[in-house]
């Protein structure tokens, strides 16, 4: 059983902890509206983590300093670490945030072994090691994994929002498409504009892919089965927005919408649209000659 | 992805690749100079192999290259995966014909998009390179 962290856990916890937390707040980046509640939060998070970093090196510690067999981390050391990784990844900062935060205690921790005469450093300066490298990894690891969530949490709400179905008219829907269309997207779609259809008993729906980058196979056969399903409800599909280069890439792969009504731009979709249903756009004194006549 | 000034190099591993994978063919094509219809053109090809990779072998990679010389521009890309293979490369590349109930346009549709298509494919290794050419 070490001594050395034994006094660094008890007697000298405050002195070295104030040396890593001022290390800390040099080291952390310039908020100068950060709240004071803030502060004082990472001040206590850090305190529990030095307190169960040491708690694990002095209870931790494998019989055998060359077994590389190392134990688990200890429970309450890994969820610690987790929220001190995990809060940096959540407010947008760079990894490097808590991971040299980690490190500034271990270089700490490193000198004091190094000056501590009666040490027996053979056993205690490779588990010093291989504890923080351990912790170093968790921090990253969990550093990605909340990003990543935070990824997927944003791309669902963003495919939420670029899915809407607008009444154009009366029995008019449009569907303005932009983005990338996947599988998951296009059954979004689908049942959006099926939902609506029945709902507002549209007679027509207006496809607009201007903002679809590419038409690929894939795409084209997700757009293909939508129009489709809206077939069946009595609904007529106008495509429009099919760029040239699109045009010209679709009939090289070979891909036919058959019998699908497309125009090259949205505004001659809606006049399409707009005949279907037996209506047009007319200049107002056209319509108050023929009132006046 | 890793990039040199002659291509580049994008790891294939879900859909979210295909997109970053066309997009690179894309700015490439740009930056030799081609225009919009090749540029289109390649990227869905691109798109294309990028899915089928992800469908049939779950990841792979896809290479992104300056194949010019004094006479031509030229943009390569060469796709490969360690999947199963395509077990009939003739049926494979024939319009309609899909093992996954795709329109099966996705091969023979690609081989039409460009100006070169080679494709080798065996258990292990399946490597399709395309180009597109056009004179300075």
């Amino acid at each position: 059983m070490s001594s050395l962290f034994d006094d660094l856990r008890h007697s000298r916890r405050s002195a070295i902890l104030d040396e890593w937390l001022s290390a800390l707040r040099a080291g952390a980046p310039q908020h100068t509206d950060a709240p004071a509640s803030m502060l004082a939060r990472s001040d206590t998070e850090a305190q529990a983590l030095y307190d169960a970093i040491l708690d694990a090196l002095i209870e931790h510690q494998p019989a055998d300093s060359r077994s590389t067999a190392a134990k688990d981390t200890p429970v309450n050391l890994t969820a610690l670490l987790r929220q001190w990784s995990a809060e940096p990844a959540r407010q947008g900062l760079s990894p490097a945030q808590p991971i040299s935060g980690l490190l500034a205690l271990k270089r700490i921790l490193l000198r004091e072994l190094i000056a501590s005469p009666d040490s027996s450093r053979d056993t205690e300066l490779p588990w010093l090691e291989q504890l923080f490298d351990s912790l170093a990894l968790l921090t990253f690891e969990t550093f990605g994994e909340t990003r990543e969530r935070m990824i997927a949490a944003q791309s669902l709400s963003l495919m939420e929002l670029s899915t809407p179905v607008l009444r154009l008219w009366h029995r008019i829907l449009l569907l303005p498409l932009v983005g990338v269309i996947d599988t998951q997207r296009a059954r979004q779609i689908t049942e959006r504009l099926l939902e609506a259809i029945v709902q507002h008993e549209a007679r027509v729906s207006i496809l607009d892919l201007t903002g679809v980058p590419i038409i690929d196979t894939s795409v084209a056969q997700h757009l293909m089965k939508t129009i489709d399903a809206t077939r069946l409800l009595g609904t007529r599909t106008v495509m429009t927005g099919i760029s040239p280069e699109g045009a010209q890439t679709l009939t090289k792969l070979g891909i036919r919408f058959g019998d699908v009504i497309s125009r090259a731009t949205l505004r001659a979709g809606i006049a399409e649209a707009l005949l279907m249903v037996d209506r047009r756009i007319a200049p107002v004194e056209a319509r108050r000659a023929t009132g006046g006549a | 992805m890793t990039s040199t000034p002659f291509g580049q190099r994008v790891e294939i591993g879900d859909a979210a690749d295909i997109v970053t994978a066309r997009r690179a063919a894309r700015e490439l094509c740009e930056r030799l100079g081609f225009g919009k219809a090749d540029q289109t053109r390649l990227a869905t090809a691109v798109s294309e192999l990028a899915r089928n990779v992800i469908q049939y072998a779950g990841t792979g990679h896809c290479l992104i290259e300056d194949g010019s010389d004094a006479l031509n521009r030229r943009i390569q890309v060469v796709v490969e995966d360690q999947g199963p293979g395509i077990a009939n490369l003739e049926q494979a590349l024939t319009y309609g014909y899909s093992t996954s109930g795709g329109l099966g346009a996705g091969l023979p549709g690609t081989r039409r998009l460009v100006d070169d298509f080679q494709i080798e494919s065996a258990p292990g290794l399946t490597r399709i390179s395309i180009a597109l050419n056009k004179p300075f």
